[in-house]
C-alpha cells in the first residue's frame, strides 16, 4: 500500500511472471542502444568529433582573417566567400552576429572544419541538412564534413547569442562542377588565391581605391554583420547616406545631435560605447581594433554609399 | 499541534500543514507568471502574429524558463516533501521555524530574480550560458532560492528520521515517502551542483572572477539543469503511486521492484549533463557514449520499470475488486471521474510516449546531431516536464485541496474536463515543437524570416501548418492552466469548508482485497500496453536515425 508502509513480507514476494518478462525486455533494449552508439562510430558515417584544440578568441580570429584574405575570392552581402581546396582545412569563424566566410565546396569531398567564436557561445546549425554542433570561444572544435549532396545551404545560428541572434545566418554552397557557380552568381570570382591588396605603396592612393580597400575591410572584420549597406537599420544604422547626416546620440546620458563626418566616424570605431545612436542603445556595438589606415578606408568606403 | 484527518485517519501536524499551504500558494503563483509568458512567447513564434519585439521575447524566454522549470516545481515539490515526510508518516515537523526561514529566502530568490529580468538585465536565457553575464542580482536571487530549497530537503530528511525514531510507521517507509526520499537524496546532488557553479558565476559578475570557462560552466550546469528534472520524475512517479492507492487502492505488485528502480535513479541519473554536450568540443566520444546512457541505460531501465509498475499497480488492484473480465476492463471500469486519476493517467501516457521515447532517442550521441538547439528539444522537455510532471502536480491537488486545504473543490465539472483539455493542449504543442524541430527550426529564436540577416532561409513549407498547430495546442493548454489555477484559487479561498468524509467529492478507496494466489500474469493488461509503447519506441528510434543516416558525413 503505497501510502502505507508495505505489507508483511513484502520483500521476499517472487516477482510475477509478466513483470519479469517485461524487465528482461528492457534491460535487453538499454544495452542493444548502447552498443548500439558504439557500433555506429564503427560503421556509420556520422560521428560527433572527439578533437578540439583549446585557443583564444584572438589567436581564432586571426587564423580566420589570414585565412579568409589567402583564400577569398569575392563577396556575398557583404560577407566574404572562400573555395577551399578539397581535403584542406577550412575555418569557420562565428561572432556577434554573422557566420564567416561563405563556404563554396565540392560535392562527395572532405574538408576539415576548424569552428570557433569570437565572443558567446553560438549553435551551428546547416540547414536543410538538419546537422546542429555548438560553438564556443577559446575552443577549436575540429569537424570533419563531407557533403553528400549538392545546392546551396544555410548556416542558422540556434543558441541565444543577443538581439541580433536572429540576423546570425551564413551560407555554404555545395557544387559538383565548376559551372554550378553561376547558379549562385559567383561564376566571375577569382579562382585562385586574391593577390595581396594591402601591399605598401609609395604613390598616395586615390579615393576610388581607398574605398575599394574599405569595403574589403567592410567585409573580412565583419561590419556587415550589422551595418547593412542597402538601407536597412535593424540592428546598427545603414551606412548608405549616413556620411555628413545629422544623427541623434546619446552621450553620458544625454542627447545630442551630432554630424556624422570622419572624426565622428574615427571616435565611434575606437570607442563605440561613448556616443551611443539613439535606437540603437539596446546593440552596442563590440571594439574592433582597425588600425588608423584602415579606418580611413572604411571613412572613404561610407562616402560612396550616396542614397 | 496535530489534527486527525477525519477521511484518511492520518495525523495532521497543523505546523506543517501551514508549511505546506504556504508552499503550494507560490508554486501557483510561479505556474501562473510562467504561463502568462508562455502565451505571448507563443504568438510572438507563430509568425503571422509576431507579438513580441527580439528584446522582449528573449526576456520573457528568461523570465518563463525560470518560473515554469525552477520555481512553480520547486515550490509544489517542498510542499510535497513536507507532506510525505509528516502527514504519511504521522510524524511531526522537525523545525517548522527553519521551515518558515527557507520559505522566506525561496520567495525573496523569486522575487529577485524575477524583477532583475523583468528589467532586463538578465537577457541570458534559464541557462545562463557565459560569457554571457546578468547582473549580479539574478545569480543571488537563484542562489537564494537554492539554499532556501535545500534547508528545505534538510527539514524532509530530519522529519524522517523523527518518524524512525519514533516508530511513526512499521518497519519500512511507505512507498511513496521512498520515493519521495529519492527524490530528496537526487535534489542534495544537483543543489550542490548548482552551488559550484552559481557561486563562482555570482562572482564573476562582481567582477571577482576573471573567467568562467564556457565549456566547463555548460558541463557543470547541466548537473543541475538536467539532475533536477530528474527529481521531478522520482516526486512524479512516487505521485503516480500515491494516487493508485488513493484511487483505486492499488499499491506496486511488486514493492521491491518499484523501490530497485528508485535506487537505480540515485545511481545513475546524475550522469545526464552529458545530454547537452553530444554535439560540443572538449569531451570525448568515449565520455559522450557512457555518460549520455547513464551508464548503459541503467536510469532508462529504472523508468522502464516504473513504467509497467506503475499501471500495473491500478491494473491488479482493479482486477482484484472483481474488474477481471478481458485485458482492459479494469481501465474502462477505472474511476475516470476522478480529475487526479485522469491526471495521472493521462501524465504517464504523455510522458511515456512523448517526452521518454524522444527523451531517449534525442539523448543518443549521434542522433543528437539532427535535433541538438532546434526546438524539438523544448518539444522533448514540454513532454516530460509540462505534460510529466506538472499535470501529475495538479492532478494532485485535486486532493490537496480537500485533504490539506480542507475546502470543497469549486468548479467540480471543470475540474473533471480540465486534465483532458491540458493534454491534448500539450500533446499538440510537444508534438509540434518535436516536428518543427527535426525540420531544423530552432529553439529561442525570435524570428524565422531571419530579418536583417546578409541572407535567408525558408524552412520546408510544412513548418507553417505545425507552427499553426503548435500555436491551437499552446492556447488550449493556456486555457486549461487558467481553469486549473482559477479552480485552486477559488476553491481554497472561497470554497465551502470540508466537514467529513461526506464532502470528498474524489473517492478515496479503501486498499484493495488481497489477491488469489495465481500462476499466470498479474497484469496482462498492462504487459500489452507496454509492448505497444516498445514497438512505438521502435518505430521512432529507426526514424531518428534513417533521418541521421541521410545527412552529411561527419567525423
Amino acid at each position: 500500500m503505497s501510502l502505507l508502509s508495505p505489507v508483511e513480507g513484502w520483500y521476499e514476494k517472487k516477482v510475477s511472471k509478466d513483470e519479469k518478462m517485461w524487465m528482461i525486455i528492457a534491460l535487453i533494449l538499454c544495452l542493444s542502444m548502447f552498443v548500439w552508439m558504439i557500433m555506429w562510430h564503427v560503421y556509420g558515417k556520422q560521428n560527433p568529433s572527439s578533437i578540439t584544440y583549446r585557443t583564444s578568441t584572438a589567436e581564432f580570429g586571426k587564423l580566420s582573417e589570414a585565412y579568409i584574405k589567402k583564400y577569398m575570392i569575392g563577396a556575398d552581402n557583404g560577407v566574404p566567400v572562400v573555395r577551399p581546396e578539397a581535403n584542406s582545412e577550412v575555418f569557420l569563424l562565428a561572432e556577434m552576429w554573422r557566420w564567416s566566410p561563405v563556404l563554396v565546396l565540392q560535392k562527395d569531398q572532405s574538408y576539415k572544419f576548424h569552428i570557433s567564436s569570437r565572443d558567446l557561445v553560438h549553435g551551428f546549425s546547416i540547414q536543410p541538412v538538419n546537422m546542429n554542433f555548438q560553438v564556443y570561444p577559446t575552443y577549436d572544435y575540429v569537424l570533419e564534413f563531407k557533403p553528400t549532396e549538392s545546392g546551396e545551404f544555410k548556416i542558422i545560428c540556434n543558441e541565444f547569442c543577443g538581439i541580433g541572434h536572429h540576423a546570425m545566418i551564413g551560407k555554404i554552397v555545395v557544387i559538383e562542377k565548376d559551372e554550378d557557380l553561376k547558379l549562385y552568381g559567383y561564376e566571375n570570382f577569382k579562382n585562385a588565391a586574391t593577390t595581396d591588396s594591402t601591399v605598401k605603396n609609395e604613390v598616395p592612393l586615390t579615393d576610388a581605391e581607398m574605398a575599394l580597400m574599405g569595403e574589403q575591410v567592410y567585409t573580412l572584420k565583419g561590419c556587415g554583420a550589422c551595418h547593412k549597406i542597402d538601407g536597412s537599420s535593424q540592428i546598427a544604422p545603414s551606412w548608405k547616406g549616413l556620411f555628413g547626416k545629422e544623427e541623434q546620440v546619446i552621450e553620458n546620458g544625454k542627447k545630442l545631435s551630432v554630424k556624422v563626418d570622419e572624426a565622428y566616424i574615427s571616435e565611434s570605431i575606437k570607442d563605440p560605447s561613448l556616443k551611443k545612436t539613439v535606437g540603437f542603445e539596446n546593440t552596442p556595438m563590440p571594439v574592433f581594433p582597425l588600425t588608423d589606415d584602415e579606418i580611413k578606408q572604411v571613412i572613404a568606403y561610407i562616402k560612396t554609399l550616396k542614397n | 499541534m496535530f489534527r486527525t484527518c477525519d477521511i484518511t485517519g492520518f495525523k495532521v501536524d497543523l505546523r506543517s500543514e501551514k508549511l505546506i499551504r504556504a508552499n503550494a500558494v507560490f508554486a501557483v503563483i510561479s505556474l501562473l507568471l510562467a504561463v502568462v509568458a508562455a502565451i505571448l512567447l507563443v504568438f510572438t513564434r507563430y509568425q503571422p502574429v509576431h507579438l513580441l519585439g527580439a528584446e522582449w521575447y528573449y526576456r520573457l524566454v528568461t523570465f518563463h524558463g525560470l518560473n515554469a522549470l525552477i520555481f512553480w516545481i520547486i515550490f509544489f515539490e517542498v510542499a510535497g516533501l513536507y507532506f510525505g515526510s509528516t502527514v504519511i508518516l504521522n510524524t511531526r515537523f522537525c523545525a517548522p521555524k527553519l521551515g518558515w526561514f527557507g520559505f522566506a529566502l525561496m520567495v525573496a530568490g523569486l522575487v529577485l530574480s524575477n524583477v532583475i529580468i523583468l528589467m532586463g538585465k538578465a537577457d541570458v536565457m534559464l541557462t545562463s550560458y557565459t560569457p554571457l553575464k546578468a547582473h549580479p542580482l539574478y545569480y543571488l536571487g537563484i542562489i537564494l532560492f537554492a539554499v532556501g530549497a535545500l534547508i528545505a530537503v534538510i527539514l524532509f530528511f530530519g522529519n524522517l528520521m523523527i518518524a524512525r525514531r519514533e516508530k511513526t510507521y512499521g518497519d519500512s517507509l511507505p512507498l511513496v515517502a521512498y520515493g519521495l526520499m529519492t527524490a530528496a537524496i537526487i535534489a542534495v546532488i544537483t543543489l550542490a551542483t548548482g552551488a559550484i557553479i552559481y557561486i563562482p558565476t555570482f562572482l564573476w559578475s562582481l567582477g571577482l572572477i576573471q573567467n568562467i570557462d564556457p565549456a566547463m560552466y555548460k558541463l557543470i550546469w547541466w548537473g543541475l539543469g538536467h539532475s533536477s528534472q530528474q527529481i521531478n520524475v522520482a516526486a512524479m512517479v512516487s505521485i503516480w503511486y500515491m494516487v493508485s492507492f488513493l484511487s483505486v487502492g492499488g499499491t506496486s505488485i511488486n514493492e521491491r521492484v518499484s523501490r530497485s528502480a528508485f535506487v537505480l535513479y540515485i545511481l545513475f541519473i546524475c550522469l545526464a549533463s552529458a545530454h547537452h554536450l553530444l554535439t560540443d568540443p572538449g569531451v570525448s566520444s568515449a565520455w559522450k557514449v557512457w555518460n549520455t546512457s547513464y551508464a548503459m541505460y541503467l536510469a532508462v531501465l529504472a523508468s522502464m520499470i516504473h513504467a509497467f509498475a506503475v499501471p500495473s499497480s491500478f491494473e491488479s488492484a482493479q482486477r482484484r475488486w472483481g474488474y477481471n473480465k478481458g485485458l482492459f476492463q479494469w481501465l474502462s471500469k477505472a474511476p475516470w471521474g476522478n480529475p487526479a486519476f485522469s491526471s495521472i493517467i493521462l501524465a504517464v501516457i504523455g510522458f511515456g510516449f512523448i517526452g521518454g521515447t524522444t527523451g531517449v532517442i534525442f539523448g543518443m550521441e549521434q542522433t543528437n546531431i539532427i535535433v541538438h538547439n532546434t526546438i524539438a528539444i523544448p518539444g522533448h522537455f514540454k513532454g516530460t516536464v509540462v505534460i510529466g510532471t506538472t499535470l501529475t502536480f495538479m492532478g494532485i491537488t485535486y486532493y490537496l485541496i480537500p485533504l490539506i486545504f480542507r475546502r470543497k473543490i469549486v468548479g467540480f465539472k471543470w475540474a473533471k474536463m480540465q486534465p483532458w483539455m491540458f493534454f491534448i493542449g500539450i500533446a499538440l504543442l510537444s508534438i509540434s515543437m518535436i516536428v518543427l524541430g527535426q525540420m531544423g527550426v530552432p529553439r529561442r529564436h525570435w524570428d524565422n524570416t531571419f530579418s536583417g540577416g546578409p541572407f535567408t532561409y525558408n524552412f520546408n513549407p510544412a513548418v507553417d501548418f505545425f507552427w499553426a498547430l503548435m500555436m491551437l495546442g499552446g492556447v488550449l493548454a493556456f486555457l486549461a492552466t487558467v481553469i486549473w489555477i482559477l479552480i485552486v484559487v477559488v476553491s481554497v479561498f472561497f470554497g465551502p469548508k470540508v466537514n467529513g468524509p461526506a464532502d470528498m467529492q474524489l473517492s478515496i478507496s479503501p486498499p484493495a482485497p488481497a489477491a488469489k494466489a495465481h500462476k499466470g500474469f498479474e497484469a496482462p493488461g498492462t504487459l500489452v500496453l507496454t509492448i505497444i509503447f516498445l514497438l512505438v519506441f521502435m518505430a521512432l528510434f529507426f526514424l531518428n536515425w534513417k533521418w541521421l543516416a541521410a545527412t552529411w558525413n561527419v567525423n
